[in-house]
């Protein structure tokens, strides 16, 4: 659902000038990434533009404790101002037990208000899920362990990250070489980047991933399993975020590197996105309702 | 696809290299040619996992057919009652039934070659970052915990193994590696000490 905006475009220059001002918005306990709090913090607050598309993400979410359902507070809150379609699951869905008061605790409840309001939730596989979450109706993933679907200018490639054998990586190839939406997103459990100590970067996976990422243009990916979230600086023509703490969170995890733009590991939180034309503005927004980063990043050209 | 190929492109240059070696000194010494027997351990361990997919697709077709649900009981009953059929149809299966010695051999010698090749430090810092999963008692026809993650496994590890149908994926766990039948969540069988350490 896209709720309209009565101005259009002073919300579109706000964020303009966000961009500038929200080098470093986020918060962390390395003394480096202090905040440089950015003038521009409204939550909920992206330009909400005809024909864009609206979502939000979530990683690590399935704790079914108080704090994954603040998180979804926060969501529920944003999408009643700013409307969002859909929300990205990046693994970790459900921690533990996988019994159906566990998929009702630490799923349907925490985001009952986004579900009843027709709200899609589209998981990727993570090492803490059973596999066969994928039959799991809510989580729109068709009986399928990796999958993709289209909205407006954008393709999102749904992977799974624990297990990819030559049959996924084919499929990618395929896929990603058969699209020609100007924004491909992938989104997924692993990350190819993270400057986090406990688990840090599948360099495994960024090996094998990276080349057909760049040879296809795939501009935009999302991974969770470290419990902080991230932002980098963008690689090989790609944006990475790093979002793994909406439920879990493994407090003061990150350390500082040239690759880091921002970083918040204090909370957690969930992002908000919107992708308009070539340009993809985002909010990630803590479970007190604190922006802790944000800004719009252009479509990088090939 | 240029990263695949490549892995794929060291597998059977290794394999044609091997065989020719093996073929020429063999052919050599009794001038017959002969078949290259690391190929012949691997067709061996695919007819195996063919004839488990026959057990398997028996069991199933016991089971309720499951198409995406809004119920994660019946998804879990599904599991159960797959689990429970494909067992009975295998009650007396053990450790190496699937994975005999050689093949067990064969295995850990691709795994081998690829953790000590170039991408090797790569795939060790994977396997750490991969939330190791501690040791778990490991039985053929039982069920995988649940509450014990499933430890993801290197790319390039799998990449530079026998290809397996989607019923059935290899998973790590330790320095085992174990064979599963994924809708089920059973182990079919493993191989113990698969993983070589550091």
């Amino acid at each position: 659902m896209r709720m309209a905006s009565p101005s259009l475009s002073s919300n579109a220059k706000a964020a303009e000038r966000r961009v500038i001002a929200t080098a470093a918005t986020a918060l962390t306990s390395d003394a480096a990434v202090r905040p440089s709090v950015s003038p521009y913090q409204s939550a909920c607050d992206l330009p909400n533009e005809q024909k864009s598309v609206h979502f939000a993400v979530i990683g690590d979410s399935g704790t079914g404790g108080s704090e994954q359902y603040q998180v979804a507070q926060q969501m529920e809150n944003c999408r009643q101002k700013f409307g969002f379609d859909f929300v990205l699951m990046l693994g970790d869905n459900i921690y533990g037990g996988k019994s159906q008061q566990d998929f009702e605790r630490k799923f349907e409840q925490p985001y009952k208000a986004l579900l009843d309001a027709g709200v899609k939730f589209y998981a990727t596989i993570g090492n803490h899920d059973d596999p066969n979450e994928r039959l799991y109706k809510p989580f729109n993933m068709g009986g399928a362990r990796y999958y993709s679907f289209k909205k407006e200018n954008a393709t999102f490639f749904a992977l799974d990250s624990n297990y990819m054998d030559s049959s996924q990586m084919d499929w990618l190839d395929h896929q990603l070489q058969i699209t020609s939406t100007p924004w491909k997103v992938c989104f997924f459990h692993h990350p190819l980047y993270s400057d986090a100590r406990y688990h840090g970067p599948d360099l495994d996976l960024r090996a094998v991933l990276s080349p057909l990422f760049q040879k296809y243009g795939v501009n935009l990916v999302l991974s969770g399993h470290d419990h902080v979230y991230e932002r980098f600086k963008p690689a090989n023509g790609a944006y990475y975020f790093l979002l793994g703490n909406s439920g879990e969170l493994r407090y003061h995890d990150l350390k500082r590197s040239a690759d880091m733009v921002a970083g918040f590991d204090t909370d957690r939180d969930f992002m908000l996105a919107e992708i308009a034309g070539d340009k993809f503005y985002f909010q990630t927004i803590s479970r007190s309702g604190q922006v802790v980063d944000s800004g719009v990043l252009e479509r990088p050209q090939r | 696809m240029a990263i695949l190929n490549t892995h794929r492109a060291h597998i059977i240059f290794f394999h044609l290299v091997a065989a020719c070696c093996s073929v020429y000194a063999q052919t050599a010494a009794s001038g017959k040619p002969v078949v290259n027997q690391d190929s012949l351990v691997i067709a061996s361990f695919e007819n195996s996992v063919k004839e488990y997919m026959k057990l398997h697709n028996k069991a199933k077709a016991g089971v309720p057919p499951l198409k995406p649900t809004n119920s994660a009981h019946a998804i879990n009953q599904y599991q159960r009652l797959l689990a429970s059929n494909t067992r009975a149809a295998r009650p007396d299966a053990k450790q190496g039934d699937i994975f005999t010695p050689e093949i067990s051999q064969e295995f850990k010698r691709l795994i081998g070659m690829t953790m000590k090749g170039p991408g090797a430090a790569k795939i060790q810092a994977s396997l750490r970052h991969a939330e190791p999963v501690s040791k778990i008692p490991l039985q053929v026809n039982s069920v995988y915990p649940e509450h014990v993650p499933l430890q993801s496994s290197p790319p390039s590890v799998l990449l530079n193994l026998p290809p397996l149908p989607p019923e059935l994926d290899y998973r790590i766990v330790g320095h085992d590696l174990v064979l599963r039948d994924v809708g089920a969540n059973m182990i079919v069988d493993f191989i113990p000490g698969a993983i070589p350490s550091p």
